[in-house]
């Protein structure tokens, strides 16, 4: 029930949180919250190391310490479109992804969040490569072929 | 996040071609020499060597020095390597996602207790 329909050839993933959507909004740009959820399990986005410039052209810099060995993994987008409090579009320069976060307000305090990834290169697509691309070469590499 | 980011850019940058994803899905099914590996396209040598040199520079494939037809070999960790991002891609935003779930249950029983006036729209 986004906008559109999500092409098959985008990365998707969603989720609903009890929670008004400017709140969960908030939490996206601002680095008081970030901190507190924007490194995976095992791995922490300290504090001192987010910077956000919500605003189109401004930057998104984050640094993930792994919380064991220490190793340190910095990442970089630049914000294409920031409309609070509904959509969040940043790039990464690294690599081209594009992610667009959309909020959507499903009444009450529950608010759908919905992160599409684009320009991932098409090979990296697959079912099958989402599923744990490793244990299936030969059907990934079927996929390459029907790519065309 | 393990996979240098150069690296990864390099790799998929060699696999964003169709020709290119041809050719690693037939070597995918084993070795296969430039003429085996030209045959299904309308190609020149030339221009499938071309295509060979990209996907050697990024390591997804190698080509023996020694045996006269040089074959052209699939290196499946290189593969892996760049597809396992989308893997973890997914396990990093599931993630994200539990964390934020907890996070705004914290900051809302927060709220909720300090601020019993609060006013709503």
């Amino acid at each position: 029930m986004t906008d559109h329909a999500p092409a098959a050839d985008e990365l998707v993933y969603t989720r609903v949180f009890e929670a008004p959507r400017e709140l969960v909004f908030r939490c996206m740009i601002e680095p008081e919250h970030l901190t507190h959820f924007w490194g995976p399990s095992g791995v922490s986005a300290p504090l001192e190391t987010i910077a956000v410039d919500a605003r189109p052209g401004g930057a998104f810099e984050t640094v993930m310490v792994n919380d064991t060995d220490g190793s340190r993994y910095p990442t970089r987008a630049i914000f294409i479109e920031v409309t609070e409090p509904e959509r969040l579009v940043w790039e990464e320069p690294g690599n081209g992804v594009v992610t667009t976060s959309t909020f959507r307000d499903l009444g009450g305090t529950r608010t759908e969040v919905t992160i599409h990834q684009a320009n991932v290169p098409a090979a990296f697509r697959s079912p099958e490569a989402r599923a744990g691309f490793s244990t299936s070469l030969d059907r990934f590499a079927a996929y390459l072929a029907k790519l065309g | 996040m393990t996979v240098a980011a150069d690296r990864l850019d390099i790799t998929f940058a060699a696999l964003a071609d169709p020709t290119r994803r041809a050719i690693v899905a037939r070597l995918a099914r084993g070795d296969a020499t430039v003429n085996e590996l030209a045959a299904p396209f309308a190609m020149t040598l030339p221009g499938i060597s071309k295509h060979l040199k990209v996907l050697e520079r990024s390591g997804l494939i190698t080509r023996t020095r020694h045996a006269q037809f040089r074959p052209c070999h699939l290196e499946r960790a290189a593969l892996e390597v760049a597809a396992n991002w989308i893997e973890e891609n997914k396990k990093i935003w599931t993630e994200r996602f539990d964390k934020l779930d907890e996070h705004l249950r914290d900051v809302q029983a927060t709220t909720s207790t300090a601020s019993t006036k609060r006013e709503r729209r």
